[in-house]
């Protein structure tokens, strides 16, 4: 299975951010002879991963994590971070930032954090 | 591994066998400020009973193998057993309103298959703002800046 870049959905993506794709390539550091490269290239994921996925029969985006999402969830935790410290300066950023990170979790998660932090301040003094 | 083992199935359970034998009681302290997202460090868990010769409490202490210590000169009430050690009995919390007063405005927390009553952050900081030990100024800090957070998420 190929996984081919595609210079019209990345184009796509580009006007929906109002942004040109020669801005794009210069902000992500890649060279106009790269990027036509490998909108050349008959795969960008290499040999192997597609000989995996080939042997699965599946497509090797169904076994690749993607880690932009949980930056996404933390860009948004920062934003309304920096939105309550801006409303409440005296707000201590790090404590704001992990009741938000906090709030993710079952109440009973929450609890046993506490509970373990304790313990390993106990143990390291 | 042993992290697991933290506040576990059996602690739960006896917190739910306290609430199934109609005991009033509600978690303050800093647990009640974790439970509610401030991310505090706590090294047990405060339970605030109404009255603490509820027939109910020796009935699921029992039921666990634990007993209660009555209070002796200036040691207060203890529970003993190994599924009861973190939990500390709370029998006034200085600086705010009676049991029945504050149960009113308690907020419910789900923890596994029961709902408990906790004091809400900002009671907890009247209180911690009350006394006024080194210890309490320590966190208060924290629990203000805590509380500010949670506002926020509070919808409407």
């Amino acid at each position: 299975m190929k996984m081919r870049l595609s210079s019209e959905k990345l184009k796509q993506l580009c006007s929906e951010r109002r942004i040109q794709l020669k801005d794009l390539l210069r902000d992500a550091g890649v060279s106009r002879t790269a990027y036509y490269a490998m909108t050349r290239k008959e795969s960008v994921l290499p040999k192997s991963v597609c000989r995996v996925a080939d042997r699965l029969g599946v497509s090797p985006a169904s076994f690749l994590s993607d880690d932009s999402a949980k930056v996404r969830r933390i860009r948004e935790l920062q934003a309304r971070t920096d939105e309550i410290c801006r409303q409440h300066p005296a707000c201590d950023r790090d404590v704001v930032f992990r009741t938000l990170m906090n709030l993710e979790l079952p109440p009973i998660e929450r609890l046993r954090k506490a509970l373990i932090r304790a313990r390993k301040s106990h143990i390291r003094r | 591994m042993r992290e697991n083992l933290i506040f576990a199935d059996r602690e739960v359970a006896f917190l739910r066998e306290l609430t199934r034998n109609k005991v009033p009681f509600m978690v303050v302290g800093l647990s009640a400020a974790a439970l509610q997202g401030a991310p505090m460090v706590t090294q047990d868990v405060d339970l605030w009973f109404r009255n603490i010769d509820h027939p109910g409490i020796r009935k699921a202490l029992k039921k666990f193998g634990a007993v209660l210590v009555p209070p002796f000169g200036l040691n207060p009430p203890m529970f003993s057993g190994e599924t009861v050690d973190c939990f500390d009995i709370v029998l006034t919390v200085h600086g705010i309103g009676e049991f029945d007063e504050e149960i009113k405005t308690a907020v419910d927390v789900p923890v596994g298959k029961i709902t408990l009553k906790a004091l809400p952050i900002s009671r907890i900081i009247a209180s911690k703002a009350y006394l006024n030990r080194q210890k309490d100024r320590m966190v208060l800090p924290a629990l203000r800046s805590a509380a500010k957070s949670l506002e926020k998420q509070r919808p409407g």
